[in-house]
């Protein structure tokens, strides 16, 4: 059963004249009813051969100029630009994460030591327990001894610290602490009470966490400075 | 398998030409220079001579393929694919530099001289077009051309004719037929290098049709009056 083609009028025409033969639009489908309409209209055949003109002209321009680009020299300027941006970007890409690093390093140990402050039941080791630290990162628990803290020996774990087992490949990091501090963190109130401030051994797991104590005797400290 | 080592090459290096544009985009984020080369020689040509067509001025359009380009490395993540393709993103870039040069420099308003030295730079390199329409037919009449016939629009005179004819259009006509006619872009394309809908893309295309057909006319007008005064 053959569809009659419904007649397009001229301003139907007109509306459409500039579709015709462009792909994505309306214009292809209705170019057979626009060819009918312009065969029979004088008016729109005749802006029919000027359209199509029209788009061979701009499609030889396109064609002729399609070669053209931008100069050879563009091309190795910007890539000289893209390496000095990366450079830059991975510098402060670096930058970024050590800070970031530092930062995290200290709210940790911060931390750590207000959860001990305020926290007093924390479940675990009981304050005072010392670990063997001889000179390496890993600690392992030992018998509780009041001359380890006088000797500056051993290392003390704190209130809050993970099992001993888990603090392999931590740091041992020399601070000076206050009494009050030296307090917070379990030391006998006796020792932690004196003037000035106290030098200790912080051993540090790898997620910046302070683990256990010990400070440091004075002859030590004053061989190292 | 590399010539250079002998090892077999990690298959995203080989396929880097392959990639589309955002592939490529993505590559060019991380590090990657060839990626960023191929970015270049693929959409600089289409940047240029938007930049060409519009300005009528070589320099202009170095100074902004440059620029677009420039932009891309420092700020690669303003891309959004989401709202269109990589194409019309640069084509937005560039259409945002020239209205900076042109607000800073009114000379960029094509005038008969620039649009004869994109003719002049262009049909000394590759000659007159082919006059294949966009679906390969021919035109049926002589139209705006006279009474030479179809032959003629093939013809050098007749291209500068048009091309003088589009580079005297308004700026807001002149960029549609720029990039819908002469870089072939698809109206979608086109909207979202203008920033505007894809109806609005339409409507002032026709209308710059519709003016380039009242030009050409006009200039035939004028080509025959001396003839029919001797």
């Amino acid at each position: 059963m053959s569809v009659e083609m419904k007649p397009m009028n001229c301003m139907q025409f007109e509306e459409i004249v500039h579709d015709l033969d462009r792909p994505g639009t309306h214009g292809l489908a209705l170019r057979e009813r626009a060819l009918a309409h312009a065969e029979s209209c004088g008016r729109c055949g005749q802006l029919l051969t000027e359209t199509e003109s029209l788009d061979q002209a701009l499609h030889a321009i396109a064609t002729t100029e399609g070669e053209q680009g931008a100069p050879a020299w563009m091309e190795s300027e910007l890539l000289r630009e893209f390496r000095y941006a990366k450079d830059g970007t991975r510098e402060s890409i670096s930058g970024r994460r050590a800070a970031a690093l530092g930062i995290a390093a200290v709210l940790l140990l911060a931390a750590g030591l207000s959860l001990h402050r305020y926290v007093p039941g924390v479940k675990g080791r009981a304050p005072g327990q010392p670990i063997q630290a001889n000179g390496s990162a890993a600690a392992t628990a030992g018998p509780s001894t009041a001359s380890a803290v006088e000797s500056a020996a051993d290392f003390i774990a704190l209130p809050y610290a993970d099992d001993p087992d888990g603090v392999e490949g931590g740091t041992v990091v020399r601070v000076e602490l206050s009494g009050p501090a030296l307090a917070s963190l379990g030391m006998p109130v006796s020792l932690a009470g004196s003037s000035g401030s106290i030098a200790a051994d912080l051993l540090v797991s790898d997620d910046g966490t302070p683990q256990a104590i010990r400070l440091v005797s004075q002859d030590e400290w004053a061989q190292e400075f | 398998m590399s010539a250079r080592t002998g090892r077999p090459q990690r298959p995203e290096m080989m396929k880097a030409t392959e990639l589309t544009d955002d592939g490529l985009l993505g590559r060019m984020i991380a590090g990657d220079e060839e990626a960023f080369t191929l970015l270049y020689r693929r959409r600089h040509p289409s940047i240029y001579r938007f930049a060409l067509h519009m300005s009528g001025n070589p320099t202009i359009a170095e100074d902004v393929t440059q620029e677009v380009f420039m932009t891309l490395i420092r700020d690669p993540k303003r891309f959004d694919p989401t709202r269109g393709t990589l194409g019309g993103f640069l084509f937005g870039i560039a259409r945002n530099f020239l209205r900076k040069r042109w607000e800073q420099d009114r000379r960029l308003v094509a005038l008969d001289g620039d649009a004869n030295e994109i003719g002049e730079a262009s049909s000394s390199r590759n000659g007159a077009g082919n006059g294949a329409s966009r679906n390969g037919q021919h035109a049926k009449g002589n139209g705006w051309l006279g009474a030479g016939g179809s032959d003629e629009f093939a013809t050098r005179e007749t291209i500068q004719r048009v091309r003088h004819a589009v580079g005297t259009l308004p700026e807001n006509y002149r960029e549609i037929v720029v990039l819908c006619d002469l870089e072939e872009m698809s109206y979608e394309e086109a909207a979202t290098a203008l920033g505007c809908p894809v109806g609005t893309v339409r409507s002032r295309l026709h209308r710059a049709r519709a003016i380039l057909l009242e030009k050409l006319r006009d200039a035939q007008t004028a080509r025959r009056v001396p003839a029919v005064g001797t």
